[in-house]
């Protein structure tokens, strides 16, 4: 009696259930047929999107489709090459490279806000871009890029001195009419170009920052493909800004070449102007299963990077790269190798690892640094953990930037116990009198593997568990802290570039960059600090990359840090999707030219 | 609403009866077998008898089951049945740490305040309860943890501090109501020493709680490790079934299962083990229960 | 006595209880807390850098005037800009705390009612095998780790490799005309509900065994069989009016865990933008002005539960009342 009024219920439940989901459907559809969606995903969370914040790749991707840079990258070329944004052409440099002059595209318009007059976004002029800089130098706002221009341009940083006061001029940052820019450096800077082409330098209205104030980061609005709609922990959606210049897509000029590009249906987009779609939607999945389960369902999300875990179920072969059947015949796909790498340093400010004062145990302790290095197995670490598709490579310059050399010796990434061992030997460290050695991180459980796969290492030179200490940071923020404050005399961390050139790492070992500078290492050498300020002022040349491997060579051979290894990301995207998906370099800029089929 | 009588809750030979139920209880023995067998292994862990190459890693990456690994291995080519007894070590400090201290101060503090029921220690006691309750849980943990960042005993601490809070509402609710119970009434009106009372007569009858609170915050102390391990917060050295299953999570969507079964089974047969254990001693010291026994 | 004295007394009672909550949680997020200055720091910063960030923080404020401030916001329930998001904290929490309650709300109920259900199975048939039965499956449900039922159930229930019946992730809750609709929440909440009740069923049922247990052999349940009443009667209204007390208690206190904490993990990996993963964020971030609303707001609900118990209890028990004159 009672189990049938049970069973009465449970069809009831399974009726209703399977009821909804035949109505859920159909309105999906419906938007479907009206106006084209495309659901990216990424594995990470924006904080704020006011440009001047966006110092997560996560925040720069939604930044630059918000608002407009003066630069951007290619779609298609790599290596990565600059081209105009909202800039008409490439600047005009002085021949001692210390004026630039931009001209801005002109009638190019702001998304409409209430603060405009009339409520219509106004103009875009020089001046706009003069206090979006600006604002970086502000110190109310928490500005987290004027290193790219601090001590740079003419005036700037005295103008944060004086007190911030935007109806003030700088020097160096000049209007020369409604849509001329001129930029007075007080060096050459080549780099400021690139720095023009990241989400920090995106231009933004002052009458809406000033009616918002911080508020701005969540409700930005700028000049960009999309506008943001809403925006909350899970997703971003973003509409099509129906205002947005007419450019059409140049396949050739974006670097379009037929052997890497055939098959993904991007002809079909030459001579149409971006935006193609009605509604773009970011979402933040951390959760590789989830995303992966999202992906796959096939009505969710439309693109996935390849999780580490799913690896395996996707590749077929590593070398070559070769996908299964099964995954391309359902998907597009696409790999490439990050622009950036990851590595184990130590803290030379540290007496136990660093320098220390007495010439003979400095010797001693660089002995301990480079035996280390030689007991670390890059090999079985890119296997374990990047499914052997990571490339290693030597010193600190990666093979993403043109400056890499192909040729330098691997004996820094070699494993070699019987060197590490005979190296401790002959410096008179024994099991009794080494170090106890701290390994610094964020703490998570892969970090934790990390941990106990380097103390796995350093048991085979004879290091003994008792004395490999793991110490976790419960927030990226608290390790940094450590970091800066020289408390990790080990960590591991990665680097993800800013711009296409090597000086983006080689600035991570110059002195006076020490913590709380970038210079985490607190590397004093005043050799490669004279060669650094050398090359920071010449253009890219052959002298110049000469330079940089000197550079590179020293790191090396000090021993400061074991590295290193830049990761290969695999891309799927559905069928009905046309793009290019990168997320290398300012990532985001490709996604105004997505279409849906 | 009827009362119950206070007869037979005051027997002596209680323990006795009990002891003698117990042993009646087949499950019960099985139960008490299994959480021996763990203190075995725990014990053998601590003399270095087994679980002593839990660290070595190697070149096998998620090998399956064999003779050399008998639960295979994990990502980073490490031996997942030497971490899996190794960790037992670890689950069991965690967890009998955290279980004695909170039950202890739950038990002291509730009986406290439910004896003292409507006076400033009651207030006083209750508005230390309520504090620590109205604080979401994860965040009084980080908290604690953050607070004392670094030390070996932090994760231990917050919990306990978090933990105790439960078993002392139970108590005390219990308490008030066995003290109004006609027994306890009377001996206060022919003059016992209330704290007497309170400590011979209250607290043991409050056991069957305790029992249970203790199993839930024994599980409820592992299961949390594995939480607090994974924002960095847990265990640092070693290794924990609570770690294992979290370095799982990545394994199984790969479609190695044996890091997740190994911890999990390990975990399963000791809550089991001290299920089956406690529902005895339950049983055991409930005297109503004996009686009805007796009666059939 | 005065249901309506005794709970303005109790609303006064729970002034200190505030002040304590809100002092020792501030005071561990002041001292101890996450520091943000150094997830907000550029890549190469200078002394001066860190300490404007310190400054636009208000971290180099004295320790009272910051607590002050925070009392002042609670009491104008205005916390400012979420520090990391630029979002006002009131915005945020408005878009998210309806977001976890409808998403938790079924499972609670579903997951304490079920788990009431098989207590009272397992203690009818005390120490024979649905007893045992109903008692193994709450141990492997307490054993198996939460994150293994949620990637289980979106498996099976979601994913195109299962029965590919419900979305895998997203809350869509309202349809174009921004207008609640059932049918697509019933779409989206049905997996986590189901994880959710597989969550805490094990926990839930093991707890309410025992307090049945220890219930159903007191005298008056044996008086009442020997009068003849019927089982059912006496397991479902003695028994239930006479166990409220501690399953008052237990459902009442999840309450403010379940509408502030949320199910972090649930939304993480349905995708659902509710309060547990903005909790999470702030405490990893050390975003504090969320941290500080959240931390307050529960401290306030709490309060109101604890009220509401008390006067529940006087409802349930009346002996209980007796001695609060």
């Amino acid at each position: 009696m009672a189990d049938t009024k049970y069973l009465l219920y449970l069809s009831l439940l399974v009726l209703l259930l399977s009821g909804c989901q035949e109505q859920q459907n159909t309105p999906e559809k419906n938007t479907a047929d009206t106006e084209k969606v495309y659901r990216h995903s990424i594995d990470g969370k924006p904080t704020s999107l006011d440009p001047i914040k966006a110092s997560s790749v996560y925040s720069n991707l939604l930044v630059v489709n918000i608002f407009d840079t003066l630069y951007s990258y290619q779609y298609l070329a790599r290596p990565f090459q600059l081209k105009p944004n909202l800039a008409t052409t490439m600047p005009q440099i002085s021949d001692d490279g210390l004026t630039y002059t931009i001209s801005i595209k002109k009638g190019v318009k702001f998304h409409p806000h209430p603060a405009f007059k009339d409520g219509v976004g106004r103009e875009i002029v020089a001046a706009d871009f003069i206090y979006s800089i600006k604002r970086s130098f502000d110190p109310k706002n928490r500005a987290s890029g004027a290193w790219l221009w601090q001590n740079k341009i003419i005036g700037l940083d005295d103008w944060k001195q004086a007190g911030a006061d935007y109806d003030k001029d700088v020097e160096g940052l000049k209007s020369l009419d409604d849509h001329t820019i001129q930029i007075s450096l007080l060096q050459p800077y080549p780099q400021l170009i690139y720095s023009l082409a990241m989400g920090f330098a995106a231009i933004t209205p002052r009458e809406v920052v000033e009616s918002l104030g911080a508020e701005f980061g969540s409700k930005p609005i700028g000049s960009g493909p999309f506008i943001l709609d809403q925006f909350n922990s899970e997703a971003a959606y973003l509409l099509r800004n129906p205002d947005f210049r007419q450019e059409p897509l140049d396949l050739t000029a974006e670097g379009y070449s037929a052997a890497r590009h055939e098959g993904y249906g991007l002809e079909a987009l030459a001579d149409r102007s971006p935006p193609f779609l009605d509604r773009l939607e970011v979402h933040f999945i951390n959760e590789s299963s989830s995303r992966w389960q999202s992906f796959t369902k096939g009505s969710e999300i439309h693109y996935t990077t390849v999780p580490k875990d799913k690896q395996n179920t996707v590749l077929l072969r590593k070398d070559p790269i070769e996908l299964h059947p099964k995954i391309t015949s359902e998907y597009h796909h696409s790999y490439g190798m990050e622009a950036g790498f990851v590595y184990h340093g130590f803290n030379m400010a540290d007496p136990v690892f660093g320098y220390h004062p007495d010439a003979a145990q400095n010797n001693k302790n660089k002995a301990l640094r480079c035996a280390i290095r030689s007991a670390h197995d890059w090999q079985q670490k890119n296997r374990a953990f990047y499914f052997g598709l990571g490339t290693i490579f030597p010193g600190i310059i990666p093979p993403a930037v043109p400056e890499y050399d192909a040729d330098l010796s691997t004996a820094s990434i070699e494993k070699d116990l019987m060197a590490a061992k005979k190296m401790l030997a002959d410096n008179g460290w024994q099991t009794q009198n080494l170090p106890e050695f701290e390994y610094h991180v964020t703490g998570s459980v892969l970090q934790k593997q990390f941990f106990e796969q380097m103390r796995g290492f350093l048991n085979q030179v004879g290091y003994p568990n008792q004395k490999i200490k793991y110490h976790p940071y419960p927030s990226f923020g608290n390790f940094n802290q450590a970091i800066k404050n020289r408390e990790a005399p080990f960590f591991f961390l990665g680097w993800t570039l800013d711009y296409p050139d090597a000086e983006n790492t080689l600035q991570l070992f110059y002195g006076p960059n020490q913590t709380p500078g970038s210079n985490n290492f607190n590397y004093q050498n005043p050799a490669f600090d004279a060669l650094f300020e050398q090359s920071s002022t010449m253009l890219p040349s052959a002298q110049r990359t000469a330079l940089y491997r000197q550079m590179n060579q020293m790191v090396i051979d000090d021993c400061v840090v074991i590295s290193g290894l830049s990761r290969k990301k695999i891309h799927l995207w559905h069928k009905n999707i046309i793009t290019f998906p990168d997320r290398e370099i300012v990532g985001g800029f490709h996604l105004r030219f997505v279409d849906v089929q | 609403m009827i009362n119950e009588p206070a007869h037979s809750r005051l027997n002596l030979s209680l323990w006795q009866q009990s002891r003698q139920h117990f042993m009646k209880d087949r499950w019960g023995i099985l139960g008490l077998l299994i959480v021996v067998l763990y203190l075995l292994v725990v014990i053998g862990v601590w003399f270095g008898l087994w679980g002593t190459e839990w660290s070595a890693i190697s070149d096998d990456f998620n090998q399956g089951p064999s003779l050399q690994h008998w639960f295979g291995t994990n990502a980073i080519g490490q031996d997942i049945a030497e971490r899996g007894i190794y960790a037992t070590q670890v689950a069991f400090e965690v967890g009998v740490v955290v279980t004695v201290f909170a039950i202890f101060l739950g038990l002291l503090i509730g009986a406290l305040a439910g004896f003292f029921n409507d006076t400033w220690i009651d207030g006083v006691l209750l508005w230390l309860m309520g504090v620590i309750d109205a604080i979401p849980f994860y965040l009084l943990v980080a908290a604690v943890a953050f607070a004392m960042q670094g030390h070996a005993w932090a994760m231990h601490l917050a919990m306990i501090a978090v933990f105790w809070t439960t078993t002392a509402r139970l108590i005390r609710a219990e308490v008030i109501k066995l003290k109004q119970l006609a027994f306890v009434e009377a001996a206060t009106a022919i003059g016992f020493n209330p704290v007497h009372l309170l400590f011979r007569h209250i607290i043991p009858n409050t056991n069957h709680l305790i029992i249970i609170q203790a199993t839930i915050v024994f599980i409820s102390a592992i299961k949390t490790e594995v939480i607090l391990s994974f924002l960095g917060l847990g265990i640092k050295e070693g290794i924990s079934w609570g770690l294992m299953i979290a370095e799982a999570t990545n394994d199984i969507q790969a479609g190695y299962f044996n890091n997740f079964l190994a911890a999990s089974l390990l975990l399963f047969i000791l809550v089991i083990g001290f299920n089956l254990f406690s529902d005895a001693i339950q049983d055991a010291l409930d005297p109503k229960l004996q009686k009805n026994h007796e009666k059939k | 006595m005065n249901s309506w004295w005794f709970a303005c007394r109790k609303l006064i009672g729970g002034i200190p209880l505030l002040f304590g909550v809100t002092l020792i949680s501030f005071t561990l997020m002041v001292y101890f807390g996450p520091d943000l200055t150094y997830e907000l720091l550029g890549k190469n910063p200078t002394a001066t850098a860190i300490a404007e960030v310190r400054h636009s923080l208000g971290y180099d404020q004295p320790f009272w005037h910051r607590y002050l401030m925070y009392v002042q916001q609670l009491i104008t329930l205005d916390f400012g800009l979420s520090m990391v998001k630029d979002q006002p904290v009131t915005e945020l929490l408005q878009g998210a705390i309806p977001v976890s309650i409808q998403l938790l709300l079924p499972g609670f109920i579903i997951g304490n009612i079920l788990a009431i259900l098989l207590a009272m199975k397992a203690v009818q048939n005390r120490g024979k095998w649905p007893d045992k039965t109903i008692m193994t499956f709450s141990v492997i449900g307490m054993s198996v780790s939460f994150l293994v039922i949620i990637i289980g159930c979106q498996l099976i229930f979601s994913s195109s490799y299962g029965l590919d019946l419900f979305p895998v992730r997203g809350w869509q809750v309202h349809d174009k005309n921004e207008q609640f609709s059932w049918l697509a929440y019933l779409n989206y909440v049905t997996v986590p509900t189901i994880a959710l009740v597989l969550i805490s069923l094990g926990y839930n049922t093991r707890f309410y065994r025992a307090v049945l247990a220890d219930e159903v052999n007191k005298d008056h349940i044996n008086t009442a069989r020997a009068f003849g009443h019927s089982d059912q009667k006496i397991y479902y209204q003695l028994l239930l009016k006479n166990t409220m007390v501690p399953i008052i208690t237990r459902t009442l206190f999840s309450i403010p865990m379940v509408i502030i904490s949320g199910s972090l993990l649930l939304e993480s990996y349905f995708g659902i933008p509710g309060v547990g993963l903005i909790t999470y964020e702030a405490i990893i971030a050390g975003d504090q002005p969320v941290l500080k609303a959240i931390v307050g707001l529960t401290a306030v609900l709490f309060v109101l539960v604890l009220i509401g118990a008390e006067i529940l209890y006087r409802l349930f028990d009346p002996r209980m009342g007796a001695t609060q004159k």
